[in-house]
């Protein structure tokens, strides 16, 4: 065995005793019929299949990511594009942007739940200005996962900007200036030249928050609790501690698994691509 | 794991769900035993579920760490088999002090569980806003009525949602493990006739987010276990405005559900003769009025009073002889998400309540096979 790969082994060891074996055990888990204690059994995933909320839980988990890094990637860009200019102030602008992504998540979400809150401090600016208060976190309405894309937006958004942003910086100038003398101004110029070569860093900033997203958990419990904008990670979380129910949670925390890498395979190839 | 392990002779270890603010009041109750008997105790301060799987582990594991734990009276059917039976002849004096109805509730298959500390739900109201609490079921209606929105049930698929049903379904004349007898569906009718009053978050309230909307006033009423009052309390919002009463009287009385921890002996606990005496210490008279005094802990021992708490834990005080325990049934997690899926269908998606009734009773059927 050489030298070099020698080196590699306590992390190979940590990576095994940490990674590996969990993923494993989960997974057996997952397949074991916890009241019989059969293995292998299917009775985790029909307990799943037979289960409305499980099934809300799945859409909510493909809905939401393509909403929260749709708007991520909008907000993100757009920031980033008006603070790469020569603005008086940016360098407090960009404090700013990044604060919700400073603050320790659990801190801005339960500040996100008081804001939001049927009389809290949303509702409370809405009534001093003479409107009627709107109901940002009811379970099953519209508004709801609104309001849950527009706050994890909020949180991570700044993770987009950095990206932009320095890949705005790095972005040679003589291109710009070689845009500017042939005449391309404005938005042509920001679609064919500034888009194309920010390309390779949104592409990345999309598979990182993508991922990411796909795992989505504290914003939706914080705001609505499980049942409020369900996904799939809060569901396992409901089955574990809810109902002590390891296998089923297991069996979800599986599939989750299961979508994320199904998700994440054309992103990888398209960013090998790229 | 959550095991401070003691292989060697002069340590018990202690696996508890105290808060961290209660832990100095606790320990010093322990420091007592250890005075007295010469033996060090490690609390170790977790999780109900926490220690729940740290048991399960030792008795696959077929050794131990634990020498005591205390589990949720909710999970004790399920831990039954990770802790060893004790024997009636060694805690007689104990059992003769003990509220017989905690003591049924910690027997599964023989005597296993000792009532550390009881708990149960009473009625939490707005003082300011309705002066007197609804005493009746009828009364409960009318506040609803005239407090659209301002009523809370906790409306999560949990087990606080069937301790929120039950007293209602027993209220009424119900047994509790049957889904459609008389008085559940006199409960789920009362239910029904609530539902268009029921704050609009209802659905997806526990304990800690129904607590909060009656601090923000969003509630006039809901129920709740004593924790809250000392929430409330550390506000300034108890006990103006905020005061606990009786749950309302129904066509059958009143009733309301037994909670708390209970103590047991590991299977594989090391030293079980020190356990037992470590328990008898902690179920005694000393500490248990310690506890109720200094910490708000409802005791199951007759000779300590529920701690005057006033008008904050009044209601509280008044339900102590209507405690009733959960069904003693090895399906009862399955009964139990019934009647949180049957109170989910009427109140929030507003199905006939008989309906809804004959639908679980139906689902609980065919699980059972």
């Amino acid at each position: 065995m050489r030298r070099d790969s020698l080196l590699a082994l306590p992390l190979v060891g940590y990576l095994a005793l940490f990674l590996v074996y969990p993923t494993l055990y989960a997974v057996k888990l997952a397949f074991t019929d916890t009241i019989a204690g059969s293995f292998p059994s299917l009775q985790n995933f029909r307990t799943l299949a037979g289960d409305a909320l499980f099934w809300a839980a799945v859409g909510g988990n493909l809905v939401l990511p393509v909403l929260t890094v749709g708007l991520e990637l909008a907000s993100g860009l757009a920031l980033a594009l008006l603070l790469a200019a020569r603005l008086p102030g940016r360098r407090l602008l960009r404090a700013a942007i990044v604060v919700p992504f400073a603050l320790p998540e659990i801190v801005f979400l339960t500040i996100m739940r008081h804001i939001l809150a049927p009389r809290g401090y949303a509702n409370g600016a809405l009534a001093a200005a003479g409107f009627e208060p709107v109901g940002w976190l009811l379970p099953g309405r519209w508004t709801t996962y609104l309001t849950v894309v527009v706050v994890d937006a909020w949180h991570t958004t700044p993770v987009v900007f950095l990206m932009l942003l320095a890949a705005l910086s790095a972005l040679p100038e003589e291109v710009g200036e070689a845009a500017r003398v042939d005449g391309a101004r404005g938005v042509r110029r920001f679609i064919h030249i500034t888009l194309p070569l920010l390309a390779p860093a949104i592409l990345a900033a999309l598979m990182l928050r993508g991922l990411d997203a796909l795992r989505v958990f504290a914003t939706p419990l914080v705001l609505t609790g499980v049942e409020g904008v369900p996904v799939v990670s809060t569901y396992a979380y409901h089955q574990w501690s809810d109902y002590g129910n390891d296998g089923a949670a297991a069996a979800a925390a599986s599939v989750l698994a299961l979508l994320s890498v199904v998700l994440a395979v054309p992103l990888l190839r398209r960013r090998r691509a790229a | 794991m959550l095991a401070a392990g003691c292989g060697g002779g002069q340590e018990l270890t202690l696996a508890v769900a105290v808060l961290p603010s209660e832990l100095p009041v606790y320990r010093a109750a322990v420091a007592d035993f250890e005075r007295a008997s010469g033996r060090h105790v490690v609390v170790v301060p977790q999780q109900y579920a926490d220690i729940r799987r740290a048991l399960a582990a030792e008795r696959a594991a077929r050794r131990g760490t634990l020498d005591l734990v205390e589990l949720d009276v909710y999970s004790l059917a399920a831990a039954a088999r990770d802790v060893a039976v004790l024997s009636r002849a060694d805690v007689a004096d104990l059992l003769d002090e003990l509220d017989p109805a905690a003591v049924r509730a910690g027997t599964v298959d023989g005597l296993r569980f000792l009532p550390h500390r009881v708990s149960w739900q009473a009625l939490i109201y707005d003082h300011a806003v309705l002066g007197n609490p609804p005493a009746t079921w009828d009364e409960l209606l009318a506040v609803a009525r005239s407090h659209p929105g301002k009523i809370g049930f906790k409306g999560a698929r949990y087990e606080g949602l069937t301790c929120d049903v039950l007293p209602f379904v027993w209220a009424a004349g119900g047994r509790g493990d049957v889904l459609d007898d008389a008085g559940a569906i006199a409960a789920f009718r009362l239910f029904a006739a609530l539902a268009p009053y029921l704050h609009p978050e209802s659905a997806t309230m526990k304990e800690p987010a129904i607590a909060e909307a009656m601090a923000r006033g969003e509630l006039v009423l809901h129920l709740n276990w004593p924790f809250v009052m000392s929430l409330y309390a550390s506000q300034g919002l108890s006990p103006d405005p905020i005061r606990s009463a009786p749950l309302p009287r129904g066509p059958a009385g009143r009733a309301t559900v037994l909670g708390g921890g209970y103590l047991a002996l590991p299977a594989n606990a090391p030293h079980r003769e020190e356990a037992l005496a470590l328990a008898r210490h902690l179920l005694g008279r000393d500490a248990q009025e310690r506890f109720a005094r200094e910490l708000g802990w409802f005791s199951a021992r007759r000779d300590v009073a529920v701690e005057a708490g006033g008008a904050a834990l009044g209601g509280f005080a008044a339900m102590r002889d209507v405690v009733r325990p959960r069904p003693e049934r090895a399906d009862y997690p399955l009964i139990s998400r019934q009647w949180q899926e049957a109170f989910r269908a009427v109140a929030f998606s507003r199905t006939d309540p008989e309906a809804a009734l004959r639908a679980a009773a139906a689902r609980l059927a065919s699980e059972r096979h």
